[in-house]
């Protein structure tokens, strides 16, 4: 009998969200099981539960109909669940062997260590592995790929492992690594182990995957056998509707004017000779893997970072900004891709945190703030940006996502800008949000702001954007006008290299 | 609880019935201690925890700390006292000089925090100690007298029954009070103790307003020194001892968190009289010195202690609240 691993109603609840939502379903031995679903989705959160890294609020786990409970990842590996991480969690400076048996290492009776017994196990591993690596090697000498087998087979070294679960395992892999890990999913499979893969990729999906189970807003929608479904299938249940009508609903700005921002050549530490050009009413998107600089660019130019070289226009006039203070004041705001670490302050009210970035329009010539004003300015911003809070006095962190965000939102738009930067404005919010949010970036546009969405969603970026700007490590590695983008085009220009 | 206004909350109300518990409880082991003439002892006593502590309630809300109060005041005093007695100084200018050297010292201090990127416990913990060093430095380990009239006075004379230091201290209370709820300033204090990330994102400049506080704090430190040296009648290179930790202890039982961004002025001020009228009441009642100690590091783990609950059941209110909003 092949083994089972049954979701029963878990749910997960951190503050302002409902992580995950009864999700309940089964996995079994000897499938290769996708997880797909958009950012925030819940699918991480899911594996977690899973582990013992986070205790479900409501639901229980089954193990071949047995209910089984991990108070902490150690737990969970215990009994045969390992999860293999985007972020390595092996010790660099420790052997192949002394990581595959880490807190387990072959002893004798005194507790002294049988190196050589441990090197004999673990090259038996690496021999059914087909890899040509030697296990003494130390671990920080692997490239990434390898130091992903070596957790790899740190699982797989365990007797009873049941379950092994890939979360995006593929992100910094070049395509022959790919190929070897597909290889070695493929016989973790053979041997009838449950293998989730958490992806965003359907070639991937396509190649390794036998089902995909599929999550929105943290609930769980349904399984499609792989073979029987296809990519927009599966994109419209995990959008939850045709995200295309969406796009294609939008009211659209048709005119756009002249050269608002100019960046010639931008340097720093993090992005290498940036240039582009931004005009007024063109949304501007920003597309490439994360870590290709995109996020580090729009720093630079606010200040947020230290620009190393190249100059910077606003309207035809050199700006230097030295702080993302001095770029408000010009009229350059940068809604960061973090609401939580970034954007909220969770510490204070939504009146507060909408009017945060005000105080010196609201403060009078000896620093006192007019109580007035600030109740003013939160009441528009709470009407305009339809934020649903019972008062304004609200904390920020009891609203849900969606609303923190249009608070940050409205945090700056309060402040007139020309040049709106949003860093993946809609990441972890709900579909409905996300449609408000777009129609609101239209709407900015057709006000004549400039505005540069940075953002991973494909559909996103080629949905919103008049013209597409891809980056790779650091650099630019194309332009692409909306009548001529594909996702294609796009994950091909921002695509590493092989090295 | 709102920060932007100074309101009367669950915190406030459980800090004023341990205050009257507290004065309470000795009034009942003392009968000298519910007396007009000791409740005055109390407040002139505590008017030296009451400054430091108010630049304390502005540097912890914003997520930094000070641990070179004691010694400063401690150099302050004997700074002015030496400026005055030994070199003729007339006492305003003395105590001018003695403000600018202390302001420096709160620069110095976030000059370590800002650039050299110190946490703010170690770095003051370079200048308590240096601080300390060169109040002896100075005046070569030897106390320095004071006989200037208005030096003695401002540490000594009284004005509508209560001493001039106490009057500072409450003005001190009302106008940083003000400042932390009504003021742009404030604002930012709270703000960039909440997030100081977001807080930079949104505009704001962190750095500056760390500055500012710790140079608040110098100053605080200075006119405490000063005014101590005179109530003495002498600079006392080794007096001030643990300064800080009473006036910590204070803002945190007034309901500032160590996890920055809440807390307000109102809390500090009954955290101060209640600190004070424990510790003169443990005099009062012949607790031996060394069992004070003992005594002051378990209200600090008190206060600790409440500060946890505090954030713990804010957590799960918050939990609560999003499991109904589902």
């Amino acid at each position: 009998m092949v083994d089972t691993l049954e979701f029963r109603n878990i749910t997960k609840y951190f503050p302002g969200v409902k992580a995950l939502d009864q999700v309940s379903f089964k996995a079994f031995g000897g499938e290769v099981l996708a997880f797909l679903g958009e950012n925030g989705a819940g699918k991480s959160t899911l594996l977690k539960t899973l582990n013992g890294d986070y205790q479900p609020d409501e639901g229980q786990y089954l193990i071949n109909g047995e209910e089984a409970h991990f108070k902490n990842p150690h737990e969970a590996i215990e009994a045969g669940i390992s999860i293999i991480y985007q972020e390595r969690q092996i010790l660099p400076e420790l052997s192949i062997a002394e990581n595959i048996y880490l807190g387990r290492m072959p002893s004798n009776k005194f507790g002294v260590i049988d190196s050589k017994k441990a090197n004999e196990r673990a090259a038996k591993i690496i021999d059914d592995f087909g890899l040509p690596l030697k296990p003494s090697e130390k671990v920080k000498n692997l490239s990434i790929a390898y130091q992903q087998m070596v957790e790899i087979m740190k699982a797989y070294s365990r007797d009873n492992l049941k379950v092994i679960c890939f979360d995006e395992p593929t992100a910094s892999l070049s395509d022959a690594e790919i190929e070897s890990l597909f290889k070695i999913i493929r016989k973790l499979k053979e041997e009838k182990k449950i293998v989730i893969y958490v992806s965003h990729r359907m070639s991937e999906i396509n190649e390794i995957t036998d089902k995909v189970a599929i999550f929105k807003d943290g609930k769980y929608v349904t399984t499609k056998v792989t073979k029987e479904t296809d990519g927009d299938e599966l994109i419209r249940l995990m959008v939850g509707r045709d995200l295309g009508s969406v796009y294609s609903e939008l009211d659209r700005n048709k005119e756009i004017g002249d050269v608002l921002l100019e960046v010639k050549n931008l340097s720093s530490d993090y992005v290498e000779d940036v240039s582009f050009t931004l005009h007024k009413g063109e949304v501007l998107g920003f597309s490439g893997l994360v870590g290709a600089g995109r996020t580090e660019t729009m720093r630079a130019i606010i200040g947020a970072d230290r620009m190393l070289s190249g100059e910077v226009y606003l309207d035809g006039e050199r700006i230097k900004c030295k702080s993302p203070g001095e770029a408000q004041k010009k009229g350059i705001v940068l809604v960061p891709e973090d609401r939580k670490t970034q954007g909220i302050l969770a510490n204070l009210s939504v009146r507060d945190n909408i009017n945060i970035s005000l105080l010196d329009m609201h403060a009078n010539k000896f620093g006192v703030i007019s109580k007035k004003d600030e109740d003013e300015a939160a009441v528009k911003g709470i009407k305009d940006f339809n934020i649903k809070t019972p008062n304004p006095e609200k904390k920020i962190v009891e609203l849900s996502g969606g609303n923190q965000q249009k608070c940050i939102v409205a945090r700056w738009m309060a402040t007139m800008p020309k040049v709106l930067i949003l860093d993946e404005p809609t990441k972890g919010i709900d579909i409905g949000a996300k449609a408000e949010f777009y129609s609101m970036i239209c709407e900015f546009a057709k006000q004549g702001l400039g505005i540069i969405l940075i953002s991973s969603e494909l559909p996103e970026v080629m949905g919103l954007s008049d013209r597409i700007i891809v980056m790779r490590s650091r650099k630019i590695s194309g332009e692409v006008m909306r009548e001529d983008a594909t996702e294609d085009k796009l994950l091909g220009l921002g695509m590493m290299e092989e090295n | 609880m709102k920060t932007g206004k100074i309101k009367i909350n669950g915190n406030i109300l459980v800090l004023i019935i341990a205050w009257l518990i507290v004065v309470g409880v000795f009034s009942g082991l003392n009968r000298n201690y519910f007396t007009t003439t000791n409740m005055v002892n109390i407040l002139t006593a505590a008017a030296l925890v009451g400054l430091v502590a108010v630049a304390h309630t502005y540097l912890i809300i914003e997520l930094q700390n000070d641990l070179c109060p004691g010694s400063l005041c401690a150099f302050a005093g004997v700074l002015s006292a030496l400026l005055v007695t030994n070199f003729g100084m007339n006492f305003w200018l003395a105590m001018i000089v003695t403000l600018v050297v202390c302001s420096l010292v709160g620069m110095f201090n976030a000059f370590m925090v800002n650039r050299i990127h110190l946490e703010a416990f170690i770095a003051t913990l370079v200048t308590q100690a240096i601080i300390r060093g060169f109040a002896y430095i100075i005046c070569d380990g030897k106390p320095v007298a004071i006989t200037d009239a208005t030096f003695i006075a401002i540490g000594k004379d009284r004005f509508l029954g209560l001493p001039i230091s106490v009057w500072i201290m409450l003005i001190a209370f009302v106008v940083f009070g003000f400042i932390l709820a009504k003021t742009k300033f404030g604002r930012s204090v709270y703000a960039i103790g909440g997030n100081p990330q977001a807080a930079r994102l949104a505009g704001l400049n962190p750095q500056r307003i760390v500055t500012i506080s710790f140079i608040m704090m110098g100053i605080m430190c200075g006119i405490g020194g000063v005014i101590f040296a005179g109530r003495m009648n002498s600079g006392q290179p080794a007096a001030n001892i643990n300064l800080e930790f009473d006036a910590i202890t204070a803002v945190i039982l007034g309901g500032v968190s160590f996890s920055g961004g809440v807390g307000n002025m109102l809390g500090t001020v009954i955290g101060v009289l209640l600190i004070q009228s424990f510790n003169t009441g443990l005099t009062m009642v012949n607790v031996s010195s060394f069992w004070q100690y003992v005594a002051r590091g378990a209200l600090l783990l008190f206060a600790l202690t409440a500060d946890y609950i505090r954030k713990t059941r804010n957590d799960q209110k918050l939990l609560e609240l999003s499991k109904k909003n589902g």
